[in-house]
Order: structure tokens, then C-alpha cells, then sequence
């Protein structure tokens, strides 16, 4: 050894180690000859509880824990065990593969999915529906045609949603941005071609000055995203931004430089800070996504799957369009505020 | 070898087994002890593995190399366009080779020509590989073409079912196999190594005893850079797709691989057995969270501890010796 501070420590310490290093080896034999038994005792009693995974694309957005209370509600009705598991990192489509792989090790009975990426999923969601685990995809679509299903919202109507209301509000006419989320995320892309081609079909004296900014995967990176647009277009009268973490960057920043109310701004999704900002008609208008009944209905497919019955190849699960006076009916705040005290259980 | 270094090499065993131990036993994590999920842990390691076999020559030699995970994604883009332009799978992973070991050898060049912290000089690579892989897409995900997946072509590398199937592992797992034994062997060995390791140890001594300190360097971080760009290239492959924002924060993985694999950030100490093991250990760490159901922050927090732990555990042995 080259380096000279580096010599063995004495003997007794070394022997005292090995003999950890041989116990810890004993235990890896030992965890071998047990694995098995849990299995056996697993299916000893009974019929076996049908596993079902659950993948998000993250785990803290709103969004996705109303996903997880849909699922779990579906899962307990139906009797299945809903195993919920998200990427380490958002927006990485690497880990999104690890969780697909995970469950494929572990032997689920069917996948439900939202995939990061149309193309990246395909391969893992296709291995696994060879090794006979039946794949629903909700939320965005995968480039694969062996999806059993696939359950979400026209986000394209969603986009034409938007674009009607905010022109409404300015009166048909006048400056607007629109400030995109990431590249390849499916949904959101479908929302900006439909708000940018429901613009430019049905209000024609609407300009759209700015449609090339992303604010990227974090509410951080979403804010300094908003504050440069703001920044750069002094006299802009309405923004568009198509998920729940650039339309709250883009709160933020409307409300830092005290421009909020003023810019009419729209949205996507909801959660706790967006439903406060709509109150305070800070924010005009949010198109609802039913993201409840979305990972209810990806669970219920994946039953009907498992059982042989025939599954449509399509469900919309629809947009609703709230604003500050029609935030209070019913139908309406269930979709703002979610029950999901069932995550809590 | 003396003892010491012998326990050194044997700690990452250490941690591995306990790691592998605790999830055998566990109840819920039926399936992670199966063939199956040994293979898919191994395509899970193969990127982290890849760029840690070059870390580890940085790191043993006093370095540190902070733009790992900039230069996969700068790569990964690079073999995405060499095979929209139809150049064949052999030729994208050539480019992507080239173009880690361009960053690899700039960052040798700041590192001994301009005279700048090995931190701070891979701290400014981690933003230029990183720009500029999304410059060359044009900030979009490059999307491999169909034609260059097909039977036996890029998406072969990383698959879990390798075709022929006696190959049991995939190519990339093959492929970091080889290349491990390769470097572990020049580390340990070779004229080359041994210059790495003095430099690590101390570089004035070193300097004195006529070893070319400078092109010594820029050799190691040149490494490093063409086995980030390989793991680019694997990245490609298992994504199909070349993405610019992909692998961000790898390079903190990677260093962590290295660290756990017994190597010290003071230089002079690590091998590439080790790293491999290091790296190995987070993968299955990785996968027993997953299987287990444990929420990601559970996952972030155990690698947290576990790279705190090791590295206190290299300090305790030190002192006592």
C-alpha cells in the first residue's frame, strides 16, 4: 500500500470483526432457507387476496393522493390488496422503470399505471404484461397497444375549456401567455395544443405572445418560471397554465408582484393553495379533473380484467370548469376538496 | 495485503449481506430473493456501476467529480440523435463514449491547466454537459427511432431477457462486469494505478518521486468521463429514449457507491471491487423499499444513513489503527 498512515488494526480488533463478518454471512444462508415459507403460509389460508400496483408519476402532488384515495377505496370494496408506489425522484423516468420492474419481481396480479413517459414505459409495461400481469393505464398514455385500458381525462377538451373561459373574460379579445409544465409528459402537452387551438380556431382576437416556456417538474423551478415571463411581458392580461404546480408558481409570482386578480389567470387541477386563490378570484377559473374516480376506476378495471369481464378501451373521466361563484355546489367541491381520510386509515 | 485493508474490502460485503438479510426475512417483500429480481437489480446498478468504476480512480486519486450525472444525460442525447440519423447502435455507443470523454478530459484540463479545485471545476462541467445536452435537443426527450430497437439492436443491451438466453444477465451487465475486473486490476496493478493512488495519498511526494502528476490527471478524469458516457449510452438503451433532464443528482450516487465501497474522500484508498459492491447494495436497498412498500422518503433517508455510517465507520478504523 502506498499510503503509509494505513496499517491493520490490532489483531484481536480484526478477529472480533471476522467473526461478524461470518455471522452476517450466516444470517444471509439463514434468510435464504426461510424466504420461501411466508409464501406457503401466504397461501395456506384461503383464496388469496388479489395485489394490485398502483403507479404514480410522484407522490406528493395532490393529485396523485387523490389518485391513491380512489384506488383504496375501489380496493376495499372489491376485496384487493392496493399496493401504492411511486418514483423516488418525480420526472424520472429511470425510477418509474425500477418501481414496473419491482412489482414484476414480486409478482403482482395486475399493474395500474400513470406513465412518466409514452415511450420509455413501454418496454417495462410490456414485459410485464407478457409474464401475464394485465397493465391500465390512467392519467397519461403509453405508446403500447397492449394497455388493457385507458382511463383519463381529454385533456384536449380541457385545453378548448380553458381557452373559451378565458377569452370570455377578457371580452374576446387581448394579450395572453401560456406557461407549459415539462417536455413529454402527454397529458399536459395535449392540454397546451388544446388551449393554443382553441384559441386560434374560435377567438381570433386573442394574442398569444408567449407559448414556448416550461416551468419545469418542481413549484420551484415553476415560480422563477412565472416571475421571468411576468417579467418580460409587462402588459399581459391572461395566462394559461395546464397543471396543479405551474398554475400555483404562477399564483405565486401573480401574487408577489401584486398583479393578482389583475392578469386573469386559468388552471389546471386543484389543491388546498389553488381552491384559496379561486376564493380570493385570484385565480378565474380551474378545469377539474375527477382524479378520484380515476384511480377508483383503474382498480375496478383491473378487477373486471382479472375476472374475464370485457373493458371499454377508452373512459373519459371528464373536466368540470369551476369558478368562484359555482365553487360552492356539491358536485363541485367534491371535486376541489377530495375526501381522502381514507389515506389516513 | 495487510488486515486492515482486507476489512476495508470486506465492509461493503458486510453492508450487502445485511442489506440482502434484512429483506429476505422480511414478510412483505416476497420475490426479492428470486433469480428474477437478482437480474433486474443487476440492469438496476449497471448506470450507477458504470460511472463508479471511473468515480473510483477520481476519488482514490484525491478528486472528485461532481458533473457524473450531467454528462449520462449530455450522452444519453448523443446516442438518441446518432440513431435518428441512422448511424446503427455501434456507432451511438462510440459517440456517446466520445462525447464523456470530451467532458472528462475539459474537466482535466481546468483541473491542471488552470490550476481550479477538482469541486469546483466538475461543479462547472455539471452545468455545461448539462446545458448543453439541452441545447442539442433542442430541450425535448429524444425519442430512439423503432427501427433502431428491433431484434437485437439498442434496446438488447439493457433488456432483462437477453437473447441468447444462456447469456442470463444482459450485455450492460456483462459489459460492467468486464470492465470492473479490467480496472480493479490496473488500480491494483498496474503502473498507471499506482501513480493514482500515490497521487491520492500525497501529491507533493508524489510529484517528488517523478510521477506527471498533470498528465496522470487528466487520464483519470478522461475515465471517468468516457464511463459516464458509457452509462449514457446504457441509460439510451433501457429508455429508449435520449433524455436531457434524466440523472439528475447521479453523480451524488455514484460518489456514494464509492464511498460505501470503502474508498476515502481524502484519496489514496478504494478499489472498484468495492464501488461495485457499493452501488450493488444501493440497488437492492433500492428494490427491497420498493417491494417492502416503504414510502420513497423512507428509502432517501436509509442511503442518507447508510453513506453517514460507512464513512464513520472508515474513521473509527483509522484512529484505532
Amino acid at each position: 500500500m502506498v499510503n503509509p498512515s494505513s496499517s491493520g488494526p490490532r489483531p484481536t480488533g480484526a478477529i472480533r470483526r471476522l467473526v461478524t463478518v461470518a455471522v452476517s454471512f450466516a444470517c444471509i444462508a439463514l434468510g435464504t432457507a426461510c424466504s420461501p415459507s411466508p409464501d406457503k403460509t401466504g397461501t395456506g389460508n384461503g383464496a388469496k387476496v388479489r395485489r394490485i400496483a398502483v403507479i404514480p408519476k410522484g407522490t406528493t402532488h395532490e393529485f396523485w393522493k387523490s389518485i391513491h384515495a380512489g384506488a383504496l377505496a375501489a380496493g376495499r370494496e372489491l376485496g384487493v390488496e392496493v399496493l401504492w408506489q411511486g418514483p423516488i425522484k418525480e420526472d424520472d423516468r429511470n425510477a418509474q422503470i425500477d418501481v414496473v420492474e419491482s412489482f414484476l419481481a414480486k409478482k403482482v396480479d395486475g399493474i395500474v399505471i400513470a406513465p412518466l413517459d409514452d415511450k420509455a414505459l413501454a418496454r417495462p409495461l410490456r414485459e410485464a404484461s407478457e409474464a401475464g400481469i394485465p397493465v391500465v393505464i390512467i392519467d397519461s398514455d403509453v405508446a403500447w397497444d397492449g394497455r388493457k385500458s385507458f382511463i383519463a381525462t381529454d385533456n384536449y377538451k380541457g385545453g378548448a375549456l380553458c381557452a373559451d373561459a378565458l377569452a370570455t373574460k377578457l371580452g374576446g379579445k387581448g394579450k395572453v401567455a401560456m406557461l407549459r409544465y415539462i417536455e413529454g409528459s402527454a397529458s399536459t402537452e395535449k392540454r397546451e395544443r388544446g388551449f393554443l387551438e382553441g384559441m386560434a380556431n374560435n377567438h381570433p382576437d386573442i394574442k398569444i405572445v408567449s407559448s414556448n416556456q416550461r416551468g419545469g417538474a418542481t413549484t420551484a423551478s415553476a415560480v422563477s418560471a412565472s416571475e421571468t415571463l411576468l417579467g418580460r411581458f409587462g402588459d399581459l392580461q391572461g395566462v394559461f397554465c395546464p397543471n396543479e404546480s405551474v398554475t400555483f408558481g404562477m399564483l405565486r409570482a401573480l401574487q408577489d408582484s401584486g398583479k393578482a386578480g389583475s392578469i386573469v389567470l386559468v388552471g389546471f387541477d386543484a389543491s388546498p393553495k389553488l381552491v384559496e386563490g379561486l376564493a380570493k378570484r385570484e385565480i378565474e377559473a380551474l378545469a377539474i379533473q375527477d382524479p378520484v374516480k380515476m384511480g377508483e376506476l383503474g382498480v375496478r378495471r383491473i378487477v373486471d380484467v382479472l375476472e374475464g369481464r370485457d373493458v371499454p378501451a377508452r373512459i373519459d373521466t371528464g373536466v368540470t370548469l369551476v369558478t368562484a361563484d359555482s365553487m360552492k355546489e356539491p358536485a363541485n367541491a367534491r371535486l376541489l376538496d377530495p375526501d381522502l381520510s381514507i389515506l389516513d386509515k | 495485503m495487510t488486515s486492515g485493508s482486507i476489512l476495508r474490502a470486506l465492509r461493503p460485503c458486510i453492508g450487502l449481506a445485511i442489506v440482502l438479510t434484512v429483506f429476505a426475512l422480511h414478510p412483505q417483500a416476497e420475490g426479492f430473493l428470486s433469480v428474477f429480481n437478482f437480474k433486474i437489480v443487476a440492469n438496476q446498478t449497471v448506470i450507477v456501476g458504470l460511472a463508479a468504476i471511473g468515480a473510483t480512480f477520481v476519488i482514490v486519486s484525491g478528486g472528485i467529480d461532481l458533473s457524473v450525472g450531467s454528462i449520462i444525460a449530455l450522452s444519453s442525447v448523443v446516442c438518441a440523435l446518432v440513431l435518428r440519423a441512422e448511424y446503427g447502435v455501434t456507432l451511438a455507443m462510440v459517440s456517446a463514449i466520445i462525447a464523456g470523454c470530451v467532458c472528462g478530459l475539459v474537466n482535466g484540463l481546468m483541473i491542471t491547466m488552470l490550476r481550479i479545485a477538482p469541486f469546483v471545476a466538475t461543479l462547472g462541467m455539471l452545468g455545461i454537459a448539462r446545458g448543453a445536452a439541452k441545447w442539442i435537443s433542442g430541450e425535448q426527450k429524444v425519442d430512439v427511432p423503432p427501427a433502431a430497437l428491433e431484434s437485437g439492436g439498442l434496446q438488447a443491451w439493457m433488456s432483462n431477457r437477453p437473447d441468447p438466453e444462456w447469456l442470463w444477465f444482459s450485455p450492460g451487465v456483462w459489459t460492467t462486469i468486464l470492465l470492473a475486473l479490467i480496472a480493479a486490476y490496473v488500480l491494483r496493478r498496474s503502473v498507471f494505478g499506482i501513480h493514482v493512488t500515490a497521487i491520492g495519498s500525497n501529491e507533493k511526494t508524489a510529484r517528488l518521486c517523478g510521477i506527471r502528476i498533470e498528465r496522470t490527471k487528466i487520464a483519470i478524469y478522461s475515465i471517468a468521463g468516457a464511463c459516464a458516457g458509457l452509462a449514457g449510452f446504457m441509460l439510451c438503451a433501457r429508455l429508449t429514449v435520449g433524455n436531457p433532464t434524466a440523472a439528475l443528482g447521479k453523480e451524488l450516487d455514484v460518489i456514494a457507491a464509492v464511498v460505501i465501497g470503502g474508498a476515502s474522500l481524502a484519496g489514496g484508498q478504494g478499489g472498484v471491487l468495492g464501488s461495485m459492491l457499493g452501488a450493488l447494495m444501493m440497488a437492492f436497498l433500492a428494490s427491497g423499499c420498493k417491494m417492502t412498500g416503504s414510502a420513497t422518503y423512507v428509502q432517501e433517508i436509509l442511503i442518507g444513513t447508510i453513506i453517514v455510517v460507512a464513512v464513520s465507520v472508515d474513521v473509527l478504523q483509522r484512529r484505532r489503527a
